[in-house]
């Protein structure tokens, strides 16, 4: 997203998740038009993505400096259970609770940073580990049992609220986090860090840039804005042992998607963003017509790999074009350079966090 | 396909053109050229070869040897005009198989060879095992593999594994494999590229053997080589190519070491080298760097300095240490001990951040993997290291930082001009050298630190990066380049320090400071060995 004029050719592959999206207003509206062309649903999409949303930021931050963390579903789970257990069976106050939650967030994401950047565990490792000893914690303190909801209508309120335009106010949430982060990494150095990292971390290393520092925090972030989701959740539908998993694959599969979108081969927070709604669309659309409970799984499942499969083939065929190019214009002798093929960071990342366990 | 006389086509039979007395050539290359679109690497390029000849091939990167290998090979179509002619036979262009039937053979610096397998298996991994009946004949395959060993002098095992092997033994296998299974007389031309590079000097000895074994029985050798010592060795001519022209052609006795590095580094580099070590540093003022007790896993003890202007050189063969002093200097590798104090600052070990703010740059061998966001844009590749100059809340500034990587790609002439918006891995590797350049030279470091820097770069970026060298050290920047390439340290150093098992075995400057001595310096180790030197 820093260079608009990077990929001029590609307006057609740039935009194709927004054609996707009108494709399927269209469809939908004409096939089921009493249920689809409603404002309910309308805001019933953009407020069942709220979650999802926050999610997959929390995984892309990470995923930019090509750090995985898989912690994140565990993390949303454990938000959604103490955020109210906190409440309820502790009696505090409800922004107390939330700020404590959000910050046993942070600290599971310090956690990570420390496993992945100090033990050198790999981050794939690393945060799945971690993920399956914050599931044991969080059932060892509520005792298996989902905790009370509180009674207070300012607890549902604080995402259910209607805000204007007939929207619940947890999507305006979403919305400034995204702007947020649109921010910090399109136009603060942090961002630039983050990126080059996940380009190559060890000359960004050596370039001054303290890879460990941003990995760590990176994995901070993504352990914050887990928390985060969760108290998110528990608003909206109530604490839950079981829905922060779930809801990795989506947040994974939009980020991947999202990565073929407007900046293509960059992980980018409006990428993210259109492919979530793209998908929950199509779903909802979809539901209308034959209600049928596996479809959302099946729908996302077909979006992360063909998301992936899409940015490698544009590789390889970059790869290649590249090849032909630089056997014609030929820097002489330099057997090196007929092997190089332009990395995109999105497959960089993938090496990356695979092999960052081994060094 | 070559515009032949040849009335017998795909005739083997040596004489069939030649008037009946006269030895056919085993080579014949008549103005062989190759153009890349538009870019001439090789011009009319000519090279006969007797049966039985052994010719040396001399060139700096990107002189054009290679590509003249390639097109012997048939990787590479020549331009029109040339005339390749094996055993009397037009070569038909860019037909591996062509040059193959014709007899000629090829072994590369990378010897192919699979490591765990054994002898016999890598024999015929590239041709075919001989069979009955679908299975592995082994009597016949240990026949043929033993007679193939015993062409290059080698008594060898054919169960052993090649990861067994010394390095000489792997290039004889990698020989035997190229020449051995052919029929007797069939082989005509052998072209070994580069077979010394990375063998250890003891070994080089018993390759030389082999070539010379190879020879009289018959077959022509073309030896590709950076090593002087192996052209005074083996009696041969020697052609020395530069910039894709035929510079030199004469037997190895009419020349000296000093000769040759004048033909192959050629006048033009040579003055802009002169350029640069002609400009002058005060001698006088303190030193900008001081390195001293440097510990790392291959060093011990090492101290050294370095003043503003001044151009410092490492030298010494593989192990001896060189090549990671200037990365544990700067902070990249692990620094085990010694102190590193850049204009007062001490700086820690392992920290690049902290190296960068005292001033240090450094510009590491491969580009690929330490030197370049390969996946960034060149743009962000050239600010990365002083985004702050940039960085005022509530955003980078990016038309500042535009202008400036434009700026730089102007000063260093980085092609194509002003595409700071593509990402650097689709820049040519001269290109990407330069960019990277950029990245540090607008720092306005104190001291630069170079790790091979002309590694893998065509020869106009060479000279581009030797200006660039003049232009730094001009500026009043301390320059420490560690390189394989002699001649190039001997070129742009006001001193070269040669190391030898982790020590400076000698400083070298002034008069002092020749190809013959650095390079006796990295490798002699015992002065019995200086007379041979002297003797240029």
């Amino acid at each position: 997203m820093s260079t608009t004029k990077r990929k001029i050719n590609l307006g057609m592959a740039r935009f194709s998740g927004l054609y996707v999206w009108g494709i399927f207003i269209i469809i939908f509206a004409i096939w089921v038009p009493k249920y689809f062309l409603t404002m309910a649903t309308a805001s019933s999409i953009a407020s069942a993505q709220v979650v999802t949303g926050v999610m997959a930021f929390a995984v892309m931050i990470p995923l930019i400096a090509g750090v995985f963390d898989l912690s994140v579903g565990s993390s949303a789970i454990m938000g959604s259970i103490f955020s109210v257990s906190f409440q309820t069976q502790y009696h505090m106050n409800m922004w107390l609770s939330i700020v404590l939650t959000i910050l046993i967030g942070l600290g599971i994401g310090l956690i990570n940073g420390f496993v992945v950047v100090k033990l050198h565990v790999n981050s794939f490792i690393a945060t799945l580990g971690m993920g399956s000893i914050v599931i044991a914690l969080v059932t060892w303190e509520c005792g298996g049992l989902q905790p009370l909801l509180p009674t207070s209508l300012t607890w549902g309120n604080l995402t259910q609220a209607f805000f204007g335009g007939g929207f619940q106010v947890g999507i305006f949430y979403l919305v400034a986090l995204a702007f947020l982060l649109w921010w910090v990494l399109s136009f603060t150095p942090a961002g630039r860090y983050l990126f080059a990292i996940g380009s190559n971390s060890e000359a960004a290393r050596l370039s001054g840039v303290s890879a460990d520092f941003w990995i760590w925090s990176s994995l901070a972030c993504s352990g914050f804005l887990a928390g985060f989701a969760g108290v998110l959740f528990s608003s909206q539908t109530g604490p839950s042992l079981s829905f922060g998993s779930g809801l990795l694959l989506p947040a994974f599969a939009a980020v991947f998607l999202g990565s073929t979108q407007l900046t293509p081969g960059r992980f980018n927070v409006w990428g993210t963003l259109l492919a979530i709604f793209v998908l929950a669309t199509g779903v909802q659309g979809l539901q209308f017509v034959i209600q049928a409970p596996w479809l959302d799984g099946l729908f996302n499942g077909v979006a992360l790999i063909a998301a992936v499969a899409f940015a490698v083939s544009r590789q390889r065929s970059e790869g290649k074009r590249k090849d032909i190019e630089q056997n014609k214009m030929v820097t002489i002798e330099s057997p090196s350079s007929l092997d190089e093929t332009p990395s995109v960071e999105l497959n960089e990342a993938l090496n990356h966090a695979a092999g960052s366990g081994a060094e | 396909m070559a515009t032949g006389l040849n009335p017998n086509s795909g005739g083997l039979q040596a004489g069939t053109i030649s008037p009946p007395g006269e030895v056919v050539p085993a080579l014949a290359a008549m103005s062989v050229s190759k153009t890349f679109s538009g870019n001439r690497v090789l011009s009319d390029v000519s090279m006969t070869l007797e049966p039985g000849e052994i010719r040396m091939l001399l060139g700096g990167n990107g002189s054009g040897k290679s590509t003249f290998i390639k097109i012997l090979s048939g990787y590479h179509h020549k331009d029109e005009g040339g005339e390749i002619r094996i055993g009397g036979v037009p070569l038909p262009d860019a037909s591996a198989h062509g040059a193959h039937q014709l007899g000629a053979r090829f072994v590369h610096q990378d010897l192919g060879l699979v490591e765990d397998s054994s002898i016999l298996d890598n024999m015929f991994m590239t041709d075919k095992f001989p069979a009955r009946f679908g299975t592995v004949d082994a009597r016949q395959a240990k026949q043929r593999t033993n007679a193939a060993l015993a062409e290059v002098g080698l008594d060898l095992n054919h169960r052993t594994l090649v990861r067994d092997l010394t390095a000489v033994q792997k290039t004889g296998v990698a020989i035997a494999r190229a020449i051995g299974l052919s029929d007797e007389g069939s082989i005509r031309l052998l072209v070994l590229d580069e077979p010394t590079a990375t063998l250890p000097a003891a070994e080089v000895e018993q390759l030389l053997t082999t070539v010379k074994r190879i020879a009289n029985s018959g077959v022509a050798v073309i030896y590709v080589t950076h090593r002087f010592d192996e052209v005074f060795e083996l009696p041969s001519k020697v052609t020395v190519l530069r910039g894709g022209i035929e510079v030199l052609t004469t037997d190895s006795s009419d020349l000296t070491r000093d000769d040759l590095v004048a033909h192959i580094v050629g006048s033009e580099v040579l003055e802009v080298v002169q350029e640069a070590s002609g400009a002058t540093f005060a001698k006088t003022v303190k030193p900008v760097l001081r390195v001293e007790g440097l510990e790392t896993p291959l060093v011990s003890g090492l101290s050294f300095d370095v003043k503003p202007g001044e151009v410092l050189g490492f030298s010494g063969v593989t192990g001896s240490g060189r090549e990671l002093i200037n990365s544990a200097v700067f902070g990249a590798t692990t620094r085990l001990g010694g102190s590193v104090n850049c204009d007062g600052m001490e700086i820690k070990p392992n920290r690049p951040d902290l190296a960068i703010r005292a001033g240090i740059a450094f510009v590491p061998a491969d580009r690929k993997i330490h030197g370049g966001l390969m996946s960034l844009s060149a743009r962000e590749n050239i600010s990365i290291s002083g985004l702050n100059k940039f960085w005022k809340f509530p955003r980078i500034n990016r038309k500042a930082e535009s202008s400036d990587a434009i700026d730089w790609f102007e000063r260093l002439a980085v092609q194509p001009l002003g595409a700071i918006a593509a990402v650097l891995g689709s820049f040519s590797g001269g290109n990407q050298q330069k960019v990277i350049m950029g990245k540090w030279m607008r720092l306005g470091p104190k001291v630069m630190l170079f790790e091979e820097p002309t590694q893998g770069v065509d020869v106009g970026a060479k000279a581009e990066i030797y200006r660039q060298f003049s232009e730094a050290s001009a500026a009043g920047s301390a320059l420490v380049i560690s390189s394989a390439d002699v001649d190039e340290l001997v070129a742009v150093c006001h001193r070269v320090l040669v190391l030898r098992h982790g020590h400076i075995a000698e400083e070298l400057t002034g008069a002092d400071l020749t190809v013959v001595n650095v390079t006796r310096a990295s490798l002699v180790t015992s002065n019995s060995d200086q007379t041979e030197g002297a003797g240029q």
